[in-house]
């Protein structure tokens, strides 16, 4: 996960760039390469058109040394710009071939094909420098291996030419044999190269930016020219001197896609000037996400907001949203304004490579993250209150539950069979009629607590409406109602309890209101199921002008309604009625 | 009369037996929850169940599940269904095809002991037994045109005994009228809810509620 600091100025991060001694040493020693190349070309007894030669190696080399410093200068995270400077110099290096001076001659043809080598492994380490599988790795050893120790063993064997001091024996056939097992061996690693960068290219989540693609394509035109050139050299081709050049102007390129590649990131920024004019015109919370993803060039970016007080991400409305762990197809960069995180982008890995970029929309996107996480905020806090309601209304629930059910099995219980018991004492009684009278006065005592008892219990809560279900619930009360009703029920399962006992009550109020003030002639009641949701609909035909504010447990079933994440509404006017309408979501 | 017994509360279900014993019915099955009734019953189908509506394990409707289970496998047991609510719908629910041998009753009327062993024989042997509290929630029902409206008052009475499934006998006894007078009273109702008279008083307790909850 990276850090961004969005109050900081845009510039290259970390704190691993070359300093500036390194840099220039680096950019003089390259320039004095580059002479001297042309110097050994010019001087040599062994070179045919050194002046060509020179500026072909050096349109090579130069484009290396220098691309790889801009590299490594603007991401110092990266080994890539190193390894380009590193094959910037092998070049150089073998150019030593074309000196007279036996030493010089010597090293410059032991690193003939060391370049090649080095090429294949800065291919394959793009973009960061480092190799990751092993099969990978394992190519570049090998290309190493082939490339500069069979060359060693070439020379020993005493192949090219007079100055050559390695030479301990002279055996002129096999060491040419051993020089075309080498360059075909290498064309074949070069091809293998070719045949990795192709599947890893078909493997990419999305298709890369158009900069990237250019930058592979270079690659494997470089390594296919480095394979043509190689097979060309071993069997001695006719053309071998047009290929080899070709081949040089086609490695000249790849420094050049690189440069260009980073110049279109630089060009990225007015991406963020026009971020920063859409900001300025105060978008919506939820739009910001979308200028960043287009300011970034990413249109799967997603934003996430850290709430401190929640110690945890939400999105744009406050729900929460952990980001991913990093891994090859999304990385997460946090967002830090004044030394506390703000919020986390979670982005395309591809934007690993351009820092800058997000820096600058980070940056220019300040403001309006610290607004667009206020919202998240009142978002969480909404969503963290009603999820509280939901949790108070069931503990009520249940608490008026475990009561009902406590006077049931007690109390009730109890007085039932203590009638009971007086009943069977009052049949003993024949002969006692003052006693028996008192008996039954004592039952109807205990029969009127029951009825009491009853409709306490009803009150605390509906057993009914848990027991058998909303419909069977709703016909006592519809048979019960002040005026003729007639009801409806269309749900052909049971719904979960919470909701049936909220659109009892919406019911059993509803007609409750009705009896006392809607001097209705009839009334009806209809529950159905509507997509995702159990509508109950009370409609009377009384005097209307409900009052929805005060007293009248109207509020109150709102707020029943309200707490499932339902809505409850109200249409009444003076003369034409009541219409009640709850709807709630039952997943 | 045998009698088989689903009643979790065990102060209650001694009760019921002993009731049951001094009225010189046999109680042959006592059980704790609705799937040992229904295990009783297949055994040795008995005259009658009586059945808490409310039985565990989870007290919400195994006792109502139980019921209906029996109605419909042994239609010769009578049910009697004892419960601290009385609801029409449950009552509409038990009597959804005939009002032959069931009952539903509230548990307090257990201490009207005559009453309550009279509802168990008339359940036993055929007949029923609706708690007044049903059959006055029908009758107060509000309508638009209430038919009820052109009954006499004791042709009121008639009909809210008639619909607890009272028998013309009993109807007689408690009105102190003649078993004749209640049949005058009865046919005369039917008369004007322009019913069709039927024959026999379970079947004629379904008419009237069906009539009643229209």
């Amino acid at each position: 996960m990276a850090t961004v600091a969005a109050a900081e100025v845009p510039g290259p991060a970390g704190a691993r760039a070359p300093p500036p001694a390194v840099i220039w040493s680096i950019v003089v020693l390259g320039l004095s390469a580059g002479s001297l190349s042309f110097l050994f070309a010019l001087t040599s007894d062994h070179v045919r058109e050194p002046g060509l030669q020179a500026a072909l190696m050096d349109w090579v080399t130069l484009p290396y040394i220098l691309g790889g410093l801009v590299a490594w200068w603007r991401r110092p995270d990266s080994r890539f710009g190193i390894l380009m400077i590193l094959a910037g110099f092998a070049m150089f290096v073998s150019n030593l071939a074309w000196t007279n001076v036996p030493v010089l001659h010597t090293i410059g043809q032991a690193c003939d094909l060391l370049p090649a080598a080095l090429l294949l492994h800065l291919f394959l380490a793009y973009p960061t420098g480092r190799i990751e599988r092993a099969f990978d790795r394992a190519l570049v050893l090998f290309a190493y291996v082939t490339a500069l120790g069979l060359e060693l063993v070439g020379m020993l064997l005493g192949g090219f030419g007079e100055n050559n001091i390695l030479e301990i024996t002279s055996e002129p056939r096999a060491a040419e044999l051993l020089l075309q097992a080498q360059l075909l061996t290498l064309s074949a690693c070069a091809l293998t190269g070719v045949a990795i960068l192709a599947l890893r290219r078909r493997g990419e989540p999305r298709p890369p930016r158009r900069s990237v693609e250019l930058l592979t394509d270079s690659f494997l035109l470089a390594l296919v020219m480095i394979a043509l050139l190689f097979t060309a050299g071993a069997f001695d081709a006719p053309g071998f001197e047009t290929i080899r050049r070709a081949t040089l102007v086609v490695l000249g390129l790849t420094p050049i896609a690189f440069l260009s590649g980073l110049l279109g990131a630089h060009l990225a920024r007015s991406a963020v000037g026009e971020l920063f004019v859409e900001l300025r015109s105060n978008p919506a919370p939820a739009d910001l996400r979308d200028a960043l993803a287009h300011a970034l060039r990413d249109p799967s970016l997603e934003l996430a907001y850290w709430l401190p007080q929640f110690g945890s991400y939400v999105d744009v409305a406050g729900r929460v949203a952990t980001p991913p762990d990093d891994d090859a197809r999304r990385r997460t960069t946090l967002i830090v304004r004044e030394g506390e995180r703000v919020a986390a982008l979670v982005h395309d890995p591809i934007l690993d490579d351009e820092p800058e970029l997000l820096d600058a929309v980070t940056a220019a996107a300040g403001i309006a993250l610290e607004n667009g996480r206020l919202h998240a905020e009142i978002g969480a806090r909404l969503e963290e209150l009603r999820g509280s309601r939901a949790r108070v209304l069931d503990a009520g629930q249940q608490e008026r539950q475990r009561l009902e059910r406590n006077l049931h099995d007690g109390a009730q219980q109890r007085l039932i069979a203590l009638s009971l018991e007086l009943g069977l004492l009052e049949a003993r009684l024949d002969s006692d009629p003052t006693a028996r009278l008192r008996l039954k006065r004592a039952r109807r005592e205990i029969a009127l607590s029951l009825e009491e008892l009853r409709a306490v219990a009803r009150g605390i809560h509906p057993a009914v409406v848990s027991a058998h279900g909303l419909g069977v619930a709703l016909e006592q009360l519809a048979a019960r109602a002040a005026v003729p009703v007639r009801l409806t029920v269309e749900l052909e399962d049971r719904l979960p309890e919470r909701l049936e006992v909220a659109a009892f009550y919406v019911v059993s109020e509803s007609l409750a209101n009705i009896g006392k003030h809607a001097h209705a002639s009839a009334a009806t009641i209809g529950v159905t199921r509507e997509n995702q949701q159990v509508v109950v609909e009370i409609v009377d035909d009384g005097v209307g002008g409900a009052d929805t504010e005060h007293g009248s447990g109207l509020r109150g079933l709102a707020d029943r309604v309200e707490a499932l994440d339902g809505t409850f509404r109200i249409w009444t006017s003076l003369g034409t009625g009541t219409r009640v309408r709850a709807e709630l979501p039952c997943g | 009369m045998r009698v088989a017994i689903a009643e979790d509360s065990v102060l209650l279900r001694e009760g019921l037996v002993r009731l049951l014993a001094d009225a010189g019915s046999d109680v042959v099955a006592q059980c704790g929850t609705g799937d040992e009734l229904l295990d009783e019953v297949r055994k040795s189908p008995p005259d009658v169940v009586i059945v808490d509506i409310r039985l565990p394990p989870t007290h919400n409707d195994e006792g109502m599940r139980a019921a209906l289970e029996i109605r419909q496998r042994h239609p010769t047991v009578g049910v009697l269904v004892l419960s601290q609510y009385v609801e029409l719908g449950l009552a509409m629910k038990l009597l959804a095809e005939s009002a032959e041998g069931v009952g539903y009753l509230l548990k307090d009327r257990i201490g009207d002991v005559d009453d309550f062993l009279g509802a168990v024989r008339r359940v036993a042997g055929g007949g029923s037994a609706l708690d007044p509290i049903i059959v006055s929630t029908l009758l107060s029902r509000r309508r638009a045109d209430d038919p009820l409206e052109h009954l006499t008052p004791r042709e009121r009475e008639v009909l809210e005994l008639m619909a607890t499934g009272s028998s013309n006998q009993g109807i007689a006894d408690r009105l102190v009228i003649t078993v004749r007078a209640v049949e005058k009273y009865v046919s005369s109702i039917f008369d004007k809810l322009e019913l069709p008279s039927s024959g026999s008083e379970s079947r004629r307790v379904l008419a009237v509620l069906m009539f009643l909850r229209a």
